[in-house]
């Protein structure tokens, strides 16, 4: 519990890290608004080439950003597949009959079974799962012997098609950027660089640096609220309580026996800060001086002016082209 | 001189339940007094009330001439830094440098100051190479040092410890002890909160407080001397002492073997 990492900031020395955290989250802004600007697939690929550009100037491994795209691999999957099922516009690319027979079904319950006993051992699992849907989809309509139960068609359109992977690289670049944000930033400089940014919110009783302050003490606390309830579960689990195992409705028991401590702790804890806070003369609202300044360098407002270039650039694609 | 001056002070958490009651006190410019009591004895309760956390039901506290209201109380703290029990519930920065900060940022200090003052500070408690750590890689001791930094930094003539060293191992505790006498010596008013008679002993004057009242308020040795009071409070008597008072029971006048146990009673 010694070695909890807030964030996923990786510490580096290249360009990015040089930034200024303010220029880093605008430069985020801007390009993201650019990536939904775009409309056309070949656009965003050139995009995309732009976003490997700055990895490869940040000196950021690939594999790094493909750990961070795992988590919205299934829904990137599903939106793929509802986009070249729903949109049946454009030229046709795949016409083909779908047919379930009782050999082919059997077949199909088998190597679901083979995949659900060898995923485990397979290393990169998404590409396994797609590889067993692409073959169940072509088995069904070129193997298809027996006595059918059922079949239908199946058409691929190329709007469906284009759109499917338009979609599908957009989520790709706007999560490859924010990852490259959070790799590059440490979380106390994302902070500050927010509440920098969040400033002109004050205008609507929006106190900036309330939130970082807050912010800030929620990463504080995060490792010791972990490391108490690691504690908690060794005390239960010292009681008999199970955590690895049983039902849902005795997971739920668990997870209450965990989180009614937490809850109670945590209380006594915000009470006893709040005290040691007011009592170090902390006055909500009051204006504070600051340790940590973050300095805007020039290559902040080149990179800045760059990103607002590439933003109207898009723009005028869009509009003329 | 009288740095702080308590008069007629009561406090209730419940209705008609008195965690204090017509408490008395005078603490002068410059000593180390220690306020000595059970659990539920209301020293923790006296604490937040003159840092002004609490409301008092009756009563007036005096900081440096100046009565404690609502008005006066962010000028009040200015003067009092407190040092509480828990290590980790105090420690509101990311970082030590950052907690150090903290008390002086409220203060609105220049930044090229504060850098100064947290480079000495750290190093007078001996936590210069910690500065960039995060509170969840040091040791309950070594927060509790970085809490005093950050008084210390925020230059208040009075400085409370409320059980300080309650939750820390023997090395910790007598590291914090070690801190407390030196800042006595350099002129700070020290209050220091706790069950323990033994960090009690340390201290110019005890003031003994049971069930919310004043038992006795004394110099050290004539506290110590007082048997009735002691035996009356509830406290957990140090072993050198109860031996002694035995002896005067027993009626033994060994003078040296006295002299001894004193010298123990009184941590020497």
């Amino acid at each position: 519990m010694k070695n909890i990492i807030v964030g996923q900031y990786v510490p580096g020395k290249s360009f990015l890290y040089k930034m200024d955290p303010r220029s880093k989250i605008l430069a985020l802004g801007i390009l993201m608004v650019s990536a939904f600007v775009f409309k056309d697939i070949t656009h965003i690929i050139y995009m995309l080439f732009g976003v490997l550009l700055i990895l490869k100037i940040g000196g950021i491994p690939i594999m790094r950003i493909a750990r961070g795209l795992r988590p919205i691999m299934i829904l990137l999957l599903f939106t793929f597949s509802f986009q070249v099922m729903f949109i049946k516009t454009g030229d046709v690319v795949l016409e083909t009959v779908l047919t379930l027979t009782y050999i082919n079904l059997g077949l199909m319950v088998l190597i679901i079974l083979g995949w659900y006993f060898t995923r485990t051992y397979i290393k990169s699992r998404f590409l396994f799962l797609i590889f067993v849907i692409l073959g169940i989809l072509t088995m069904l309509s070129l193997f298809t012997p027996g006595i059918t139960i059922s079949s239908s068609n199946f058409v691929v359109y190329e709007d469906g098609l284009l759109g499917a992977s338009f979609i599908m690289v957009r989520l790709i670049i706007i999560v490859t950027l924010s990852t490259i944000l959070t790799l590059t930033t440490k979380p106390t400089d994302l902070n500050l660089g927010l509440e920098k940014i969040l400033r002109p919110l004050n205008i609507v009783k929006i106190n900036s640096e309330e939130i970082a302050l807050i912010i800030s003490i929620a990463l504080r606390y995060i490792p010791t609220l972990l490391d108490e309830a690691n504690k908690i579960m060794l005390a239960q689990a010292s009681r008999g309580v199970d955590f690895s195992e049983g039902k849902i409705k005795d997971k739920v028991m668990q997870i209450i026996s965990l989180l009614v401590p937490m809850f109670i702790i945590s209380f006594k804890r915000s009470d006893d800060l709040a005290n040691a806070m007011e009592a170090r003369s902390f006055i909500p609202g009051n204006p504070r001086s600051r340790i940590h300044i973050l300095a805007w360098e020039n290559r902040d407002t080149i990179v800045i002016i760059f990103c607002i270039v590439v933003l109207i650039s898009t723009i005028a694609v869009r509009v003329f082209l | 001189m009288n740095i702080i001056e308590i008069k007629d002070l009561s406090f209730a958490y419940r209705e008609e339940f008195f965690a204090l009651n017509d408490v008395n006190l005078t603490i002068k410019r410059g000593e180390w007094i220690s306020i000595l009591g059970h659990n539920g004895s209301g020293k923790s309760t006296l604490a937040k009330l003159i840092i002004g956390l609490l409301k008092a039901e009756k009563g007036e506290i005096y900081v440096d001439g100046v009565l404690l209201n609502e008005e006066t109380v962010h000028e009040i703290r200015r003067k009092i830094g407190i040092v509480f029990q828990n290590p980790d519930n105090q420690f509101v920065g990311v970082t030590v440098e950052d907690d150090i900060a903290f008390g002086m940022e409220n203060l609105n200090f220049d930044r090229e100051d504060m850098l100064n003052k947290i480079e000495e500070y750290s190093k007078k408690v001996n936590m210069f190479e910690y500065l960039k750590k995060e509170p969840h890689n040091l040791s309950g001791g070594q927060k509790q040092r970085v809490a005093i930094a950050g008084i210390l930094a925020m230059n208040t003539d009075i400085i409370i410890f409320d059980e300080s060293t309650s939750m820390l191992d023997p090395k910790g505790r007598e590291s914090i002890m070690e801190y407390i006498r030196d800042l006595n010596k350099e002129g700070k008013t020290i209050i220091t909160i706790t069950h323990d008679m033994k960090e009690a002993v340390n201290s110019d004057r005890i003031v003994i407080l049971k069930d919310g009242k004043v038992l006795a308020v004394g110099e050290t040795n004539t506290i110590l001397n007082d048997k009735e009071t002691l035996n009356s409070s509830n406290l957990e008597l140090l072993l050198p002492l109860k031996l002694l008072y035995k002896l005067d029971e027993a009626n033994i006048k060994n003078e040296k073997v006295k002299n001894i146990l004193w010298q123990l009673s009184l941590n020497k």
